[in-house]
């Protein structure tokens, strides 16, 4: 009997912690993790495994290899988080360490050979599943379509130059202000603004015939 | 507005971070030129269709892989850290051991040796000052070294000069007599 009255104060007490890290911003997250407390790591990857995961594949175009590399984001927070400069915002360490691991990436595939051969042999395969995994509500030519429009734009932002692409990604898709996308990719305001810029029109051009 | 101008502003146009007088002017320029409207809603479709992509959700294992990878890192950091406090140990004890050794060493051979050396007192005299008589020709050389001759003329001069002159006495001159 007392052994099911502590399992349960346990659970709620697991419980209210967890409730209270949900509550917190990523500042407060932090510290209660550095201060200890080990479930406010889960929190940090809760928070973020979904965003890093889109913004890695937008970069890199293969979805194991993104999900790799956002463990490979996590465990470099988790092992160097006594190391961030609190004064800091925590969501643009987090993206400078994913931006960096997406660009070594696309890197090492571009002096590999064989690495780019495996992707396209991934990406082929992926061609081969049925439909029904993408959307089953839909109607088969509504899902074709979403699918082949889907396709179309993930493949038009691939097209983009890698250092444009990752400045669209981080602005398009993650929100990001030209300030954070400054710091997250080392350049200075400017090159932001005007990568950007060049980003959007190379993209409106490449898609346009596809959507016209 | 021109277009030129209108292609500069156009990232804040579509960010909607412009003052709202340039937004006016922006706006009144679009309605005016057919060739930015184009252009204009052209990147608006774009990047609606861009901002709408469907995201991608982490698979079903990817928490139990990431808390696998953070267990195997552990571990590893913890191996690492073990391993560099026993180099660390090893070198340490080198270092002691190389030290004990060398402090042994040292002991044992001075074991050998008489432990104080007794030296016999060191006197020290002054040497008696050494009084060199002046030989004849001294004088000679005293006064023609104070005439500002070299040293050596000054000696062979003073061995041609007749003995009685090397002799005599320095007086002090007087031109009455």
């Amino acid at each position: 009997m007392a052994d099911i009255v502590r399992k349960r104060v346990v659970s709620v007490e697991g419980a209210t912690v967890r409730e209270r890290l949900q509550a917190m911003d990523d500042s407060a997250v932090v510290t209660a993790f550095l201060g200890g407390e080990e479930r406010a790591f889960s929190e940090l990857v809760t928070r973020y495994q979904t965003r890093l995961l889109n913004f890695v594949y937008r970069t890199i175009g293969d979805r194991e290899k993104a999900e790799d590399l956002v463990q490979e984001v996590f465990i470099r927070v988790y092992r160097h988080l006594h190391r961030f400069d609190r004064s800091k915002k925590f969501s643009t360490w987090v993206y400078t360490i994913a931006s960096n691991l997406a660009k070594n990436e696309l890197r090492n595939r571009s002096r590999n050979p064989l690495v780019l051969f495996q992707t396209v042999q991934k990406n082929f395969q992926d061609e081969d599943r049925p439909l029904q995994f993408e959307d089953p509500t839909s109607r088969p030519d509504d899902m074709y379509r979403k699918r082949h429009l889907r396709e179309i734009v993930e493949e038009s932002v691939a097209k983009l130059p890698e250092h444009h692409r990752n400045v669209f990604i981080l602005r398009e898709l993650e929100g990001k202000s030209y300030e954070e996308i400054a710091e997250i990719t080392d350049c200075n305001l400017g090159t932001v603004k005007s990568r950007l810029n060049r980003a959007r029109n190379s993209f409106a051009e490449i898609i346009a015939p596809y959507v016209d | 507005m021109d277009c030129r101008e209108f292609n500069e502003q156009h990232l804040a146009f579509v960010d909607d971070t412009l003052a709202g007088i340039e937004l006016v002017r922006m706006q009144l320029h679009v309605a005016e030129c057919t060739s930015c409207a184009k252009q204009d809603a052209k990147i608006r479709r774009a990047l609606l269709l861009f901002r709408n992509l469907p995201s991608i959700e982490p698979s079903a294992d990817f928490s139990a892989r990431l808390e696998a990878r953070l267990k195997a890192s552990q571990n590893d950091n913890l191996f690492l850290t073990t391993q560099r406090n026993l180099r660390r140990g090893a070198i340490a004890a080198t270092v002691a051991s190389a030290m004990m050794l060398g402090y042994i060493g040292t002991t044992l051979y001075q074991s050998d040796m008489p432990r104080d050396l007794v030296m016999p007192p060191v006197v020290a005299t002054l040497p008696e000052p050494d009084f060199t008589p002046i030989t004849t020709s001294a004088p000679a050389i005293v006064t023609s070294v104070s005439a500002g001759l070299t040293l050596w003329p000054a000696a062979v001069f003073a061995e041609q000069v007749p003995v009685s002159f090397a002799n005599s006495n320095l007086e002090l001159a007087d031109y009455t007599r």
